[in-house]
């Protein structure tokens, strides 16, 4: 059946005129990031170089908006995630759809998902269209819809006063603080520095973990050593007296906290991906490459890195949480970035206000809360539908 | 013949591998030479270090805890000399591998049009869309029913026979002198067997490829081979002419190993006891602790030397040697009359 016609002779390959017909490519996917990174940076020394300190960059456009270094290294990791993370589910729609399938089992994950593409959604394009809340001291104090506060807490109330207490409004759907900021347009600033912590963070936990893990593991010997025993150290190292040390000395903001948390956190998915890429290196599709002349930086990135990347997707899928939760215990010590609206910032702003005014805290804490526990559920969702095989590990 | 240089010439091959309880030396002062369009078979028990020599061959054994000394010359050129660079660029090109288990050797993260076009681009500046057309063209030449459908399946949508199919593509997108396959069939049944042997006779010889084929089944020898390598504990018991080994079997070894076959009058028997340490190696001869001929003399000193039985036929066994009897073992001399396994 197989061997149709034993007499088929083959033909001899001419390469002479294959190898006139081509020309090295790159894959969409690179060439788009390149390019779009190229414009991030171009854009980056316009500011530098042409922008004056205090004019916004889009200044020329007539758009009052001052792109900070935060927002640069934010376009840079959305520019990867949709290169190498969405483009790549268009790309090859049969295993996305198998991936959709699975991943679709688990219904809180799928409503997780819903909640977290609201927050990216809204964290993007909310500040572009709700200005940012302002100080409004007349204001202050004013309770949620359907609550109602006592009219002695608020100078103006906005809503109706019935019985000497102040009946919440839409127009404040949340609350304001005690600085009049309406606390709505505050969380929906928040979902944005969220989502910068979320996203740079997992670039560059990504980007290195990977690089490190999957170099120690094919590499092996000295290499392995080395580059397993810095991780040793690092991950000894008090990141936190470091935030500290450095944020006494020069200042500090949120770009700070991410790059630097970011930077001192890639070590346990370094560890980690170098486990899982240990066994991928013994298997037999490694060696049958290493025979067919592959070079090692193709054998690792091609070969080794999709067959690890399941498990670390999902290993920093799970922490994520972990850097929005770091970054809201710092604020809400005062030790975070006071001139960023973040929900840690918020919590901490009700903090004495908690006996009459709950929802300035309430309200944050709980798209807080909801944002942590979506991305945990998503995580392990991620870890069902694409590395089956950890199930039975992570049961237990 | 030719004035080119031999394809492949293996001499006193040693591959030493160190652990915590010694250096194991899998591969012991081991010689065989493929020849252009050649079949080599190296035939041998499980842990007889077959596998290790044809890895050996291509240098991938790990360096440690591996250690390869001797010589190999491929076209040559000295392989154990060669920089990491010369490596890369002579493996796959002029040097293919097909591997024992089809299942394994795919990566289940990508097509195997991806896998083709990959082997090719590794080798060849060469786009993708005649990589795909030529991709295609393999495919359906070692005999993947409608190939250009399934270029674009997933390895684990495959039958271990269309996977072994699909890797024997994969050796063959750059032309290669010499190709090396490490026990192909085993992990199939036998009909699919047949059809993978028959596909790489048919290969050999329009490619005009020498092939060093190793396995432990001497019905997959008998089908395919020119010339034989026995090896038993790191090394060469006897060599010769595939009609030479099957007729007239010279050393105990591989006299044991034929009666080991089913399919003849008398009761299947299998060979007593097991292979020796790879440690502490028993001395002289390997085979001794389990030889039914063995005298003191094959007890002691080192392992015997070949001794020709009759050309190329040649027996690493102390009764081809000087003053000793070959008809106790069996050797007729180049007569026939060995006959254990006259069909």
């Amino acid at each position: 059946m197989a061997t149709q016609d034993p007499n088929k002779q083959f033909d001899q390959v001419d390469w002479e005129e294959i190898n006139n017909s081509s020309g090295t490519s790159y894959s969409i996917n690179a060439l788009g990031t390149l390019v779009s990174i190229g414009a991030v940076l171009a854009l980056v020394v316009y500011d530098i170089l042409f922008v004056e300190q205090y004019t916004p960059t889009f200044a020329f456009v007539g758009w009052g908006y001052d792109v900070s270094q935060l927002d640069f290294l934010f376009a840079v990791s959305l520019i990867v995630f949709g290169f190498y993370g969405v483009l790549p589910l268009y790309q090859n729609k049969r295993m996305t759809r198998y991936y959709w399938r699975q991943f679709k089992k688990n219904r809180p994950a799928l409503v997780s998902l819903v909640w977290l593409g609201f927050v990216f959604v809204v964290g993007i394009l909310g500040p572009v269209f709700i200005s940012a809340p302002e100080v409004a001291l007349f204001q202050k104090y004013q309770p949620p819809a359907f609550m109602s506060i006592a009219n002695n807490y608020p100078i103006n109330c906005v809503g109706p006063v019935v019985d000497g207490a102040c009946q919440g409004t839409l127009n404040h759907p949340f609350g304001t603080t005690r600085n009049g900021k309406d606390i709505f347009t505050m969380i929906v600033y928040g979902m944005q520095i969220s989502m910068k912590i979320a996203f740079i963070t997992t670039l560059i936990v990504i980007t290195i973990g990977t690089a490190v893990g999957t170099t120690a593991a094919y590499a092996g010997g000295l290499i392995d050593e080395v580059l397993m025993r810095w991780v040793d150290i690092q991950q000894s190292f008090p990141t936190f007296i470091l935030y500290l040390l450095i944020l006494y000395i020069w200042g500090g903001g949120l770009f700070l906290f991410i790059v630097l948390f970011g930077l001192f956190a890639w070590e346990g998915t370094a560890r980690y991906t170098r486990s899982n890429a240990l066994s991928k290196v013994e298997e037999e599709y490694i060696k049958a490459v290493q025979l067919s002349g592959a070079s090692t930086y193709r054998i690792v990135r091609r070969h080794v890195v999709p067959n690890t990347a399941s498990s670390i997707i999902t290993n920093v899928t799970l922490l994520i949480p972990v850097f929005i939760l770091a970054e809201a215990q710092l604020a809400f010590l005062g030790l975070g970035d006071s001139t960023v609206p973040s929900w840690g910032q918020l919590i901490s702003i009700g903090r004495n206000d908690l006996g009459f005014a709950p929802w300035i805290t309430l309200a944050p804490g709980f798209v807080l809360f909801l944002t942590i526990l979506a991305f945990n559920f998503l995580g392990d969702a991620l870890l069902d539908a694409l590395n089956p095989e950890a199930n039975t590990e992570s049961e237990g | 013949m030719s004035s080119e240089p031999p394809l492949l010439e293996v001499t006193d091959l040693r591959t030493t591998f160190s652990t915590d309880d010694g250096a194991v030396t899998a591969v012991d002062g081991v010689d065989f030479t493929v020849d252009d369009g050649q079949t080599v078979c190296i035939v041998g028990e499980s842990g007889s270090g077959k596998t290790v020599a044809t890895e050996s061959v291509s240098r991938i054994i790990k360096s440690p805890p591996g250690q390869i000394e001797g010589s190999i010359r491929f076209r040559g050129r000295e392989v154990t000399e060669m920089s990491e660079g010369e490596l890369q660029s002579a493996r796959g090109s002029n040097i293919a591998h097909i591997f024992q288990n089809p299942q394994d050797a795919l990566n289940h993260c990508y097509t195997v049009g991806w896998q083709i076009m990959e082997a090719m681009q590794i080798h060849r500046d060469i786009s993708e869309e005649a990589a795909r057309e030529r991709g295609i063209e393999l495919l359906s030449e070692v005999g993947v029913a409608n190939a250009a459908a399934r270029f674009d399946d997933y390895p684990h949508e495959f039958s271990g026979g269309q996977k072994q199919r699909v890797m024997i593509a994969m050796a063959l997108v750059t032309n290669p002198e010499l190709l090396i396959a490490d026990e192909p069939t085993t992990a199939l049944d036998v009909t699919v067997q047949a059809e993978i042997l028959s596909l790489l006779d048919r290969l050999q010889q329009e490619y005009e490829m020498g092939v060093l084929f190793v396995t432990h089944d001497l019905g997959v020898v008998a089908e395919i081979a020119d010339h034989v390598v026995v090896m038993y504990a790191g090394k060469v018991m006897e060599r010769g002419d595939v009609y030479e080994i099957f007729e007239d079997p010279s050393h105990p070894y591989t006299q044991a190993l034929l009666e080991c076959l089913p399919g003849q009058s008398k009761a299947v028997e299998g060979i007593g006891g097991s292979l020796p340490s790879v440690i502490n190696p028993p001395d002289g001869c390997r085979f001794a602790p389990r030889c039914d001929h063995a005298v003191s003399a094959c007890h002691s000193g080192d392992h015997p030397p070949e001794y020709e039985v009759d050309g190329d036929h040649k027996a690493s066994c102390i009764y081809y040697g000087p003053g000793y009897d070959q008809s106790v073992v069996g050797g007729s001399g180049g007569k026939q009359g060995g006959g254990v396994a006259d069909d």
